[in-house]
């Protein structure tokens, strides 16, 4: 009976604290893509992700009944950094949907205006304003409307004590008039949060600038509700290179809250409580994650050790030196990667599995149709031999005095070549391991897909070739060989399909190079790079991110350089996210249902080539 | 197929391709021109053909197109056969411009007849009639592709593409741009401006989410239609954002950037 209450109490507290307008929220998944796409077009830069911000803690005075209800504690900010756009995740500030929509379109607008970092947050957020309006003076009327709505949110001046209602009244001058204010006095209470500009200090600079604890900016929606969308505010940090990790740093007698940040380097993570340290990560503000190279930021938090030479595939000659792209230095390292060919050990030929055999005869049958054949075409305007049924025709119609038209009176004979070559790379790491339904992991979609397209391929007289690659860091980048361009497909091509099984990471960057190297030795006059994948580039050290990205996407630009033509079909749904920055508009396919990838993929390579 | 023009076509020169042009033509060196679509190619050549006093045949070339159709062919009269000149060989003879449109389009046959016209010979032998042309001082052969949306299938061979002196043409500058659309259609200069940053803006998405960008084309057609009273938004998305993509998402996003620049 208490709880009800509890709840009772709770449902109505909250409901009658929050002015928010849940019919009309818009919702970051909603407008993301496009939101992305109007952040590039305004001359964002094109590497950034857009992903959802963290709650925090904002310290302003808030409405009687907000504080009885003890919500509109947190609130969610936008702000950028090296690699993502952070907006919040949903916005409800406003009693109009298109209100709430345009914020999010001005945040991005906003964002994309280079601003100076230099500038105190007030005159750069008024910069910034100012240099947005001026480019696109359409958004003029959207911004007064934007800052009206605001206003009418904020507590009066009149309502706060006389240090907060200056501080209160200068941020309202340089809503309405950007450019008027040149400084701005705070009060010992941070100000109300600003939903228009961004972050004051966001985490980044935070550690470096220091600035006063001054209130955050954004106030949308609580934090989201569905867990995945739900960030953390997270501090970077340097790690001093001569502190060693084991050593006390602080003086015993302090003791420490989970929220402070403790000095101890965790080069690797040994608890095994995953469950109490998502708990407490949940409570805890900020997350600092310190960046040396090393570790990785990922949720696994083991590493891989690789088989014994015994256990493992057969390496195929010597391993090939690579370079690497490292966007942070904007340098190409040269032999950064050492990638090894392996063949499978263990691969017995055999037959293709009964349950794709219907599939694999009805693609063949398809396909066959692609096959180039000598055949004659009719009423062509030259040929090799005169079109007896075009001439017939022309000396009737000139005989029964109808008006003639112009007509082809030759056959001609064409050849249709297909002159063409076709790499597929298949991405073998360790997440193809996950299930995608009840039976089926991502490999065995995988494995059905590689065999039926070769089977179709060789329906056709394509000469094509197939590569599986995973990686351990950049000394063990694993490409393994299936079947290269000179063998022909049958039981031994099939074996070592089959015999294809998960491993380690994904270093698309290096595999992508040695694939075209590969590719680029075959004359034909199309060269198609196809990459089948699961998921971003990552692997354990640095390679993550935005770095492995840039990697991939210079890899790329290597690639068509060379006069390859790279294609990428993933199953990834977040993969909208960055392979427009990689493979470009219609240099990628999504695949929804990743059970559908087998059949897919043979009629994909049909559309491509024909 | 013929465009024969009494007073010269509107050009803004981006540089000094003008000046290349005429040494080119006055040295009878053939003309190579790349560039994106709507980048004013086309423009540009009848413009030089108009100021040189030249006649210009243009072809659009397309994937059927022959070597007999850009020579000539026998057509089938009453009772006999009657030699056909093709615009080539038209331009051969009168020694005016012929100007091949997206020339990697054509069928490779057509590489045969255009190599002895393009390099030193400038001859077009006919095989059908035994003629041999020699091609008047005055005579230029100007071809152009698209290096965007070539087809892989269908590069220009390195042998063909040797003959050529090459220029390469890119989306004229800001000013240049808005000078185009101004002279073009006649709109005023705040519109001209906010058109062009329009295209600013959608040209950074090449490579991204676009396959391909706003056009000076594109440009000159939404000014065309705002000059003529319509509403600058809808012209806007029905010139640009629905030419541009198909893609809903990218739609909503462009239109986002025509709203930003206009105003609703």
């Amino acid at each position: 009976m208490e709880e009800y209450v509890g709840e009772l109490w709770d449902r109505l507290i909250t409901g009658a604290a929050e002015k928010r307008h849940a019919a009309v929220t818009v919702k970051l998944d909603d407008v993301a893509k496009s939101a992305a796409i109007f952040f590039r077009a305004l001359g964002g830069d094109p590497g950034l992700g857009i992903s959802a911000a963290p709650a925090v803690r904002h310290g302003a005075r808030r409405r009687l009944l907000q504080r009885v209800a003890g919500s509109g504690e947190k609130v969610e900010l936008s702000w950028r950094d090296g690699e993502v756009l952070r907006l919040p995740s949903q916005i409800d500030l406003f009693a109009e949907q298109a209100l709430n929509r345009d914020l999010y379109f001005w945040l991005v607008a906003l964002a994309a205006a280079a601003s100076d970092n230099s500038q105190p947050w007030i005159i750069r957020n008024q910069l910034a304003t100012q240099v947005t309006l001026a480019r696109f003076p359409g958004l003029q009327s959207r911004y007064d409307r934007l800052v009206q709505a605001v206003i009418a949110l904020r507590i009066p001046p009149e309502k706060l004590p006389a240090d907060e209602a200056v501080q209160e009244n200068t941020i309202r001058q340089a809503l309405q008039y950007p450019g008027t204010v040149d400084a701005i006095t705070l009060a010992a209470q941070p100000f109300q949060p600003v939903p228009l500009w961004p972050h004051p200090h966001p985490p980044l600079s935070a550690a470096a600038s220091g600035a006063a604890g001054t209130g955050s900016p954004e106030q949308s929606g609580k934090a989201a509700t569905k867990k995945s969308r739900r960030k953390h505010l997270a501090q970077r940090s340097d790690v001093k290179e001569d502190k060693n990790g084991f050593l006390m740093m602080f003086r015993a007698e302090s003791l420490f809250s989970w929220s402070e940040f403790v000095k101890v380097n965790r080069p690797q993570d040994e608890e095994d409580d995953a469950e109490t340290a998502q708990l407490a990560a949940e409570d805890m503000d900020n997350l600092t994650i310190a960046s040396d190279g090393k570790t990785s930021a990922a949720n696994v938090r083991f590493d891989l050790d690789l088989p014994s030479g015994a256990a493992d595939d057969t390496p195929l000659g010597e391993g090939v030196l690579l370079p690497e792209w490292n966007w942070k230095k904007q340098v190409l390292q040269p032999d950064y990667c050492s990638l090894q060919q392996l063949i499978a050990a263990d691969a017995k030929p055999c037959e293709l599995p009964h349950a794709l055999k219907n599939t694999a005869n009805q693609l063949r049958r398809q396909f066959q149709a692609l096959t180039p054949t000598r055949h004659w075409l009719k009423g062509q305007q030259d040929g090799d031999e005169l079109d007896m049924d075009a001439w017939v025709q022309l000396v009737s119609e000139r005989n029964s005095t109808m008006p003639t038209s112009e007509h082809g009176l030759y056959r001609a004979q064409v050849n249709q070549e297909r002159d063409l070559a076709c790499l597929l790379l298949a991405d073998l790491s360790l997440s193809t391991d996950a299930y995608v339904s009840n039976h089926t992991r991502v490999i065995d979609v995988i494995r059905d897909s590689l065999l039926l397209f070769s089977e179709a391929l060789t329906a056709t007289g394509d000469s094509f070739a197939l590569y599986g690659f995973s990686s351990l860091k950049r000394g063990n980048v694993r490409f393994h060989y299936i079947k290269g361009f000179e063998e022909k497909y049958g039981g031994q091509v099939r074996g070592r399909i089959t015999a294809i099984k998960p491993g380690y990471y994904t270093r698309m960057g290096a595999a992508i190079r040695q694939a075209s190297s590969l590719l680029v030795q075959q004359k034909k006059r199309q060269r198609l790079l196809l990459i089948l994948t699961d998921g971003k580039p990552n692997d354990l050290d640095q390679y993550e991110g935005r770095y492995g990205i840039e990697d991939t996407r210079v890899a790329l630009l290597e690639a068509k350089k060379l006069g390859l033509r790279p294609f990428c079909v993933t199953i990834d749904t977040e993969a909208s996210d960055y392979l427009p920055h990689l493979f470009g508009a219609g240099g990628y396919v999504v695949i929804r249902n990743p059970e559908d990838l087998p059949k897919e993929l043979p009629l994909l390579y049909a559309q491509m080539t024909r | 197929m013929d465009t024969k023009t009494s007073n010269t076509p509107f050009y803004e020169p981006s540089g000094d391709e003008c000046e290349l042009f005429e040494r080119a033509w006055k040295n009878r060196l053939p003309l190579l021109i790349k560039g994106p679509t709507g980048c004013g190619k086309t423009r540009f050549v009848s413009h030089m053909a108009a100021r040189l006093n030249l006649p210009l045949h243009t072809v659009a070339c397309h994937d059927d197109l022959t070597a007999a159709d850009l020579v000539g062919r026998h057509l089938i009269g009453d009772g006999e056969t009657i030699w056909n000149d093709g615009p080539l060989t038209r331009a051969v003879r009168e020694g005016g411009i012929c100007y091949l449109d997206e020339v990697v389009e054509a069928r490779k046959d057509t590489t045969v007849v255009l190599h002895p016209l393009a390099d030193d010979r400038r001859m077009l032998p006919i095989d059908r009639t035994g003629e041999l042309l020699q091609a008047p001082p005055s005579f230029m052969l100007v071809v152009s592709y698209n290096p965007g949306y070539q087809n892989f299938l269908k590069g220009m061979k390195p042998s063909t593409r040797q003959r050529f002196v090459s220029l390469t043409f890119d989306f004229p500058t800001a000013a240049q741009e808005e000078a185009v659309l101004i002279g073009e259609t006649g709109i005023d200069t705040m519109t001209a401006k906010r058109l062009v940053s329009i295209a600013g803006a959608f040209r950074a998405l090449r490579d991204h989410d676009l396959e391909e960008v706003a056009s000076t084309r594109l440009l000159v057609y939404a000014a065309t239609l705002i000059k003529d009273g319509y509403d600058p938004v809808r012209a806007c998305r029905a010139a640009l954002v629905e030419t541009l993509t198909d893609d809903a998402e990218t739609a909503v996003a462009l239109n986002e950037v025509v709203s930003a620049t206009f105003g609703r």
